[in-house]
């Protein structure tokens, strides 16, 4: 367990962000330890902080970070603390610098489309004050509710109308940074800090985009602001196999529809899991064995013709309709469609509390068969080895912005009896992860599209996804953390400083 | 019939871990949220909208529970972190454990009987919150709570006083409760009670000593102050053979029908309802005339316990739409999910500035609409700090049964 | 009118729909409660709550959809279910 943080360090602190903006005791520490579960909680710990700062500029936050710098403490940022790869978890103590209370909109510009706002902001509550205006900032992930502008740009988020509208690295105009020596930059298209596209000097803003907080901390970020859409259609099929669904979402993917949106896919193993509880208002027949929605936004008239194509392509494979109340109502709780605990259920089916592992894994569309197959042997493996996972079945959706016909977002989602949660139970699960990851890698995709590869089970593989560019990556974290204090231990990145 | 895991001893030195029995009762909830930790609560949650500190989160408010039970953190540690609730229900509600899966189980998240039970856990180990343990005493010593401050007795020979003249007989078949920050603090809004149920034909009396219903007793951790409170009640009722109960205040309301019914074989006797829901009613079925326009432009203000707890949001629009001359721009209910007085458990005894605060932003979000400068509501406790928020930026604050004995031509 | 007497907020006993799923509230479902005897036990739930999550379910959802669209637009057609599972189209 780390240390108490020394009194010199402590005093510094209070004089950089105030006395009522720094928390040392016990339940300040233990309740930001965590992201969503699954959690080793009997090594909890280990992972809290030393101290907890929550600073209200980019200058106090300057002034921790150097002060971290001079010492050699490490610095974990952490926004909301809601991602699902354990990037605002502590591994080594240090001094966890909490965002949230930089949660002003600071300005909303109606005529250029943007809004600039701090980091500890939500999208849904910047999106209820933007309503008046009619214009939405359209990042939307199934965290839409609780995640935090910061974290997004640190997980280079993922968004539900991605397809429509773009990701997060779509979404976001420029932003402030504090680099891990301290300085304050702003990176953005060039200079231009509301201007989408410039080719003056580096690329620089996607390289704090995915940065997993190791690279700096956010503090202010200029959005992109679109009209809200003057209409939605979501569509929800059913089919009696695994294939004619994933031709219907390949060949919906590469339609051209303007306004399409996502299109969704459920394997049979997850319909199956599905089927045992109904989510209280979805009853499906015993035939059914895959499901494929596709969502639209845009405008009435390119809207309501696509419907008619949507509704043709759904079915030419012998797709059934699954109704409009239904459809409409299952699109909208994709925006929080987060797995509950009570899905769990042991081998004899009765209800155990589970915590949700979602392997998020991007994969040219062509391996969806081949992937969903290994993961679910792998699944079966762990299922009947361990008695405390649970296989909830598989679901992909469109991954590219813009571009929804070249690579799929597949996810595997798997239960974990988390009040059985234990050391050899930890491992079970790493190993599991691990495998799964590893499925990926062979198959020539990407472990995370959207959650990001600092968990355990995914770390450990990231040098080798990055192949040839790890060294590269090495480089400049060396260059922009010299002392390793940003977020350290994660994503293998202490490799960057170990001798040759 | 809950899991066990291991039970963790006292480590660390920490005292008070948290016996069995509420382990037993409270661990399944406290892992329900934290084998997720997804933290839907947090953003609708009035609190951590002001202080943004994980520590008085619902998730935090279940986590510590599995900490302790770890030997990680103990009574001491987290004690004061639970006063930072109003109990506005607005977490438990919009966490997916219970507003997607919550009806298919029979299980939701309960992150308010979470707070009210390490509250009381609290006050057993002997660690009270020095406002909150004042106003118990005053509440037990006096039958109603210290609404008046900390030296103007409220007891319960005192608390008719707003019927002066009104001729309201005692007891009889229905009784209004008028709840203790009614009828001390904001007296007009049982009037206003008395004469809107007048004038639908409604025959009521007032009880012989009401006390207060015991609700704060429950929520700050003075549990057997709250059943005293209950039991006294209920003799008063049964006393002249009451059957129903109308309550104008939701957590009079939310009390009773929570907590009143296992101190209790016979509860029921009794029918509890709303003044708000009787209102609609006779407005809707033409019983109740409000024929005196209100010239004002206002928005309702959805009190917690009423619309979150609860799920009564349409009632009091029904009324505010049949007010002649009133202009009424409404903000839908769920979207007021988010939104709280800052008054609720008692938090402004403890924390007035994080009231005010709260209170303050509420104003403010009513000041955001074109033209609005009243904000109704239809709870008294969310009505004092609001009221005080409201006349620093000229927004008026007004109780539904107010506005609505206005129109009926009633000078309250 | 959330009249409330205690006697009306105990549940009917449940019919079954599937085997694993009853019903006992009008249009609610829910797990078969034998399911949940083992390690995790149900709350006791009162009829008035039950509907409070389910209509509150439906008003989030709407709420969701005037988020992200002014309007919804539905291919206006009902549920196919019913008609069983597709003829076979030959070699998949």
């Amino acid at each position: 367990m780390p240390g108490v943080i020394a009194a010199g360090v402590l005093d510094e602190l209070v004089a950089i962000c105030g006395e009522d903006h720094v928390f040392t005791g016990r339940s300040a520490l233990f309740n930001r330890a965590r992201v969503p579960a699954p959690f080793p909680v009997h090594r909890w710990e280990e992972h809290i902080p030393q101290a907890v700062v929550m600073p209200t500029s980019a200058e106090q936050v300057s002034e921790v970070v150097k002060l971290a710098n001079r010492d050699g403490i490490p610095v974990v940022p952490r926004a909301g603390g809601t991602g699902l790869a354990d990037g605002a978890v502590p591994l080594r103590g240090g001094i966890l610098v909490d965002v949230k209370l930089m949660d002003q909109i600071h300005e909303i510009d109606l005529e250029d489309l943007t809004v600039t706002v701090g980091a500890g902001i939500n999208m849904q509550t910047l999106n209820r004050a933007l309503a008046p205006h009619g214009v939405i900032y359209p990042d939307d992930p199934a965290s839409y509710p609780c995640s935090l502008v910061g974290g997004r740009i640190g997980t280079n988020g993922w968004s539900l109308l991605g397809g429509r509208y773009g990701h997060v690295r779509d979404l976001v105009l420029s932003f402030e940074i504090v680099l891990p020596t301290g300085e304050i930059v702003r990176v953005g298209e060039g200079g231009g800090r509301k201007c989408r596209k410039s080719s003056v000097g580096y690329q620089l803003k996607p390289l704090f985009i995915g940065h997993q907080g190791t690279l700096g901390i956010v503090t202010e970020a200029t959005l992109e602001l679109v009209p809200r859409a003057e209409c939605e259609f979501a569509g929800f099929f059913l089919y009696d196999g695994f294939e004619p669904a994933y031709q219907t979402m390949r060949k919906v993917a590469r339609s051209g529809l303007s306004t399409l949106t996502g299109v969704m896919f459920f394997d049979p193993e997850k319909v199956a899991y599905l089927r045992r509880d109904d989510e209280a208002y979805i009853e499906v027949p015993d035939w059914v064995k895959a499901v494929c929605g596709i969502s639209l936004y845009g405008s009435r008239c390119e809207v309501e013709p696509a419907v008619g194509e949507v509704m043709r392509m759904g079915r030419e494979l012998g797709g059934r309709y699954i109704g409009d109340e239904i459809s409409s109502a299952d699109w909208a709780c994709r925006h929080d469609r987060y797995a509950t605990p009570q899905h769990g259920r042991t081998r004899d089916g009765q209800v155990v509390l589970m915590s949700w592992h979602c392997e998020d894994a991007a994969l040219p569309i062509s391996q969806m068969p081949a992937v969903r197959e290994k993961w679910h042997q792998i699944a079966r493996r762990y299922v009947e080895r361990y008695g405390i996972f649970d296989d909830w079945g598989m679901f992909a959706y469109t991954n590219a912005g813009f571009k929804p016909w070249g690579d799929v977002l597949m996810e595997i989602d798997l239960g974990l009896w988390e009040p059985r949660m234990d050391e050899d139970n930890w491992q079970a699960f790493v190993s599991l992860k691990r495998e799964i990851a590893q499925t990926v890698l062979e198959h020539g995709g990407t472990m995370s599209a959207a959650h990001g590869g600092t968990r355990a089970g995914d770390a450990e593989l990231v040098p080798t996804e990055m192949g040839s560019a790890w060294d590269l990556m090495k480089r400049v974290k060396r260059m922009l953390d010299p002392n390793n204090i940003m977020n350290p231990g994660k994503q293998m990145l202490d490799e960057a400083y170990e001798e040759d | 019939m809950a899991e066990t895991t291991t039970s963790g001893e006292a480590t660390n030195g920490r005292s008070s871990t948290l016996p069995e029995e509420f382990l037993e009762q409270w661990r399944d909830v406290a892992y329900n949220c934290f084998s997720s930790g997804h933290k839907f609560c947090r953003e609708v949650c009035p609190v951590t909208q002001v202080t943004r500190d994980e520590r008085f989160t619902p998730t935090a408010f279940h986590a510590n529970v599995i900490a302790m039970e770890k030997g990680h953190l103990s009574i001491e540690d987290v004690a004061e972190d639970y006063v930072n609730c109003t109990m506005c229900g607005a977490c438990e509600l919009r966490c997916p454990n219970t507003l997607f899966t919550g009806d298919f189980y029979r299980f939701r998240q309960r992150t308010i009987d979470v707070v009210k039970a390490m509250r009381a856990f609290a006050v057993e180990q002997g660690i009270h919150q020095k406002n909150w343990q004042r106003w118990a005493e005053l509440t037990d010593r006096w039958g109603n709570e210290p609404v008046l401050g900390w030296t103007r007795e409220t007891s319960g020979s005192k608390v008719r006083a707003w019927a002066a003249g009104l001729d309201i007989p005692t007891g009889g078949e229905t009784v209004l409760f008028a709840d203790c920050e009614a009828a001390f603090k904001r007296p007009s809004v049982p009037r206003s009670v008395a004469l809107l149920l007048r004038a639908c034909g409604v025959e009521f009396g007032l009880m012989d000593q009401q006390w207060c219903c015991g609700g704060p007793m429950w929520e700050t951790g003075y549990v057997d102050i709250a059943h005293k409170m209950a039991e006294h009640n209920m003799i008063d009722w049964r006393k002249t053979h009451t059957k129903r109960i109308i309550c104008p205040d939701p957590h009079d309301y939310i009390t009773i029908i929570e907590h009143y019914p296992p101190l209790d074989e016979n509860f029921d006797e009794f029918e509890i309802v709303l003044a708000v829901d009787l209102i609609a009613e006779a407005i809707r079925e033409g019983r109740l005339e409000l024929g005196t326009p209100v010239q004002r432009t206002v928005t309702y203000h959805d009190p917690c316990r009423l619309n979150k707890r609860l799920g009564v949001w349409q009632s009091p629009r029904e009324i505010l739409r049949a007010i002649p001359g009133l202009t009424f721009i409404d903000v839908d209910h769920v979207t007021q999910w988010s939104y709280c007085s800052g008054a609720g458990s008692n938090l402004w005894v403890e924390k007035p500035e994080l009231t005010a605060e709260i209170s303050r932003r509420r104003i403010a979000k009513a000041q955001e609409l074109p033209g609005v400068d009243g904000l109704v509501s239809a709870c008294p406790w969310s009505e004092r700090p609001l009221t005080e928020q409201g006349e620093a930026v000229g927004m008026d604050v007004f109780d539904i049964f107010e506005i609505t004995a206005e129109a009926a031509g009633f000078e309250v | 009118m959330l009249v409330f007497r205690l006697s009306a907020q105990r549940p009917p006993k449940p019919e079954r729909v599937t085997d694993v799923v009853v019903t006992r509230l009008e249009h609610v479902l829910e797990v078969d409660p034998d399911l949940m005897r083992k390690h995790v036990a149900q709350q006791d739930i009162p009829n008035w709550d039950m509907h409070r999550i389910v209509s509150a379910r439906w008003e989030h959802i709407r709420d969701i959809h005037e988020q992200w669209a002014d309007s919804i637009v539905l291919a206006g057609e009902g549920s196919e279910l019913g008609a069983g599972p597709p003829e076979p189209m030959g070699e998949t």
